[in-house]
């Protein structure tokens, strides 16, 4: 057990350095993949598809010939022709967790990884804006969308979190995030164009108020905002972690019995008249799209599917 | 109902982990880390290890958390020691030998 630490812990510019450049140098080949990856997806879907309704094309719309002679041949948009892909701009933001519980399980470290990882492979992939906000008791932009990730934004980033917030508060995070979002998409690159915007939180996954989460995540949605919850799993990755010899990463959790995965987190409800509830924390998790990551190595594959599922669904609903 | 839904969305979690020092109230299967209310009390408390112990008579437990009797909230106890709720907490239950005269005199 540790004791609440009145002094804020952040990182000296030297360890951020450091832990960047590490984590950068030892995520590199990853990102490449997940590079590949993304660019699959976010890259504008090409124009294969014939789609209606327009007064001249292709092809003609065989759902339209009925409605058009019983209009008395008026309403005559029934061609079918290959639709321009639309240019699409992004605006992603990663949410890190900086409370407490990352440090005590040992979840820090991974997190800062995964970080890396996804900032490093947007960079590359020149696809929008990215933008970073820490979270715990406050929200806090890291980085902002307008300005380029850079490996010294990196750094910078890294300078900004300490893991050491009282709280986890997540309602406000993406309460926040809302409001964020709303005036990236005003002042964007994505005036004139497609503008789809991206949340990845990356965090251990323990928080409160899950009804409250569960209706700002549903209007996310209907802003058309997809929120990703990265679910940073440390449990297995322990070993691992140790084994390579690291001498910046940040101390690990000292009670090495407190490890458990989140997959097997119970809940307890317990009522006033003492009827105890339990149930799998997971079960009733409230973001639809999330992933439990416990190796840095799995999340090119598992946020790629994500992502393209998420994408077949919007393009679906669109028609 | 309604007003317990309420109240416990308000209400901030914190991980635990049961254990204790005697053999004979040991929990059959480990729960692992769980996570429950801070607005938890001692009875409260007893009624989960009880659950977990599948008691058929309740046994009425005291909690000692970093080898302090929890007479408060876990809410309360975590303020007044200066503990964060992001950490898991060992809990270790003992069967409550006080007796009730004595508690009331606390
Ligand atoms: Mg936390």
């Amino acid at each position: 057990l540790t004791h609440l630490d009145t002094t804020d812990i952040l990182p000296s510019p030297e360890t951020a350095r450091a832990l960047w450049l590490h984590h950068e140098s030892t995520t590199h080949s990853l990102a490449q993949t997940l590079t590949e990856h993304l660019r699959l997806i976010l890259a504008p879907t090409l124009a294969t598809k014939l789609r209606g309704d327009f007064r001249t094309g292709k092809r003609l719309n065989l759902k339209r010939i009925i409605p058009y002679i019983a209009s008395g041949y008026k309403r005559d948009k029934i061609w079918l022709r290959r639709s321009q892909p639309s240019k699409r701009a992004y605006q992603i933001m990663i949410a890190l967790d900086d409370s407490r519980s990352m440090a005590e399980s040992g979840a820090a470290s991974l997190a800062l990884k995964t970080l890396t990882l996804i900032t490093r492979s947007l960079a590359m992939l020149e696809v929008g804006e990215v933008a970073v906000v820490g979270f715990g008791d406050e929200v806090k932009v890291a980085h902002e969308f307008d300005k380029p990730f850079t490996s010294e934004a990196g750094v910078d980033v890294f300078s900004q979190f300490g893991f050491q917030q009282q709280r986890t508060d997540v309602k406000k995070l993406v309460e926040k995030s809302l409001g964020l979002f709303q005036n990236a998409r005003m002042s964007g690159v994505g005036r004139m164009e497609e503008l789809w915007q991206l949340q990845l939180i990356i965090s251990d996954g323990i928080c409160d108020n899950h009804g409250d989460i569960l209706r700002l995540v549903r209007r996310a949605q209907e802003q058309r905002i997809m929120v990703v919850f990265i679910v940073v799993d440390a449990t297995a990755s322990q070993a691992q972690e140790q084994a390579g010899a690291d001498t910046i990463e940040r101390p690990k959790a000292q009670d090495g019995r407190d490890k458990q995965s989140i997959l097997d987190l119970q809940s307890v409800d317990i009522t006033a008249e003492g009827k105890v509830v339990r149930w799998r924390y997971m079960d009733r998790f409230p973001f639809r799209w999330y992933l439990v990551v416990r190796d840095v190595v799995e999340l090119p594959g598992v946020l790629a599917t994500a992502l393209r599922q998420w994408f077949a669904e919007v393009v679906d609903a669109a028609g | 109902g309604p007003t317990h839904d309420t109240a416990e969305a308000s209400q901030s979690k914190v991980q635990i982990r049961l254990t204790t020092r005697h053999s004979d109230i040991e929990l059959p299967e480990d729960p692992g880390v769980l996570l429950v209310s801070t607005g938890l009390r001692r009875y409260a408390l007893s009624s989960l290890v009880n659950n977990l112990l599948h008691t058929e008579k309740p046994i009425p437990f005291e909690f000692l958390i970093n080898g302090q009797f929890l007479k408060t909230t876990i809410d309360e106890f975590l303020t007044a020691n200066g503990i964060s709720a992001e950490s898991t907490l060992t809990v270790e239950y003992t069967r409550a030998l006080i007796p009730p005269l004595h508690v009331a005199s606390f």
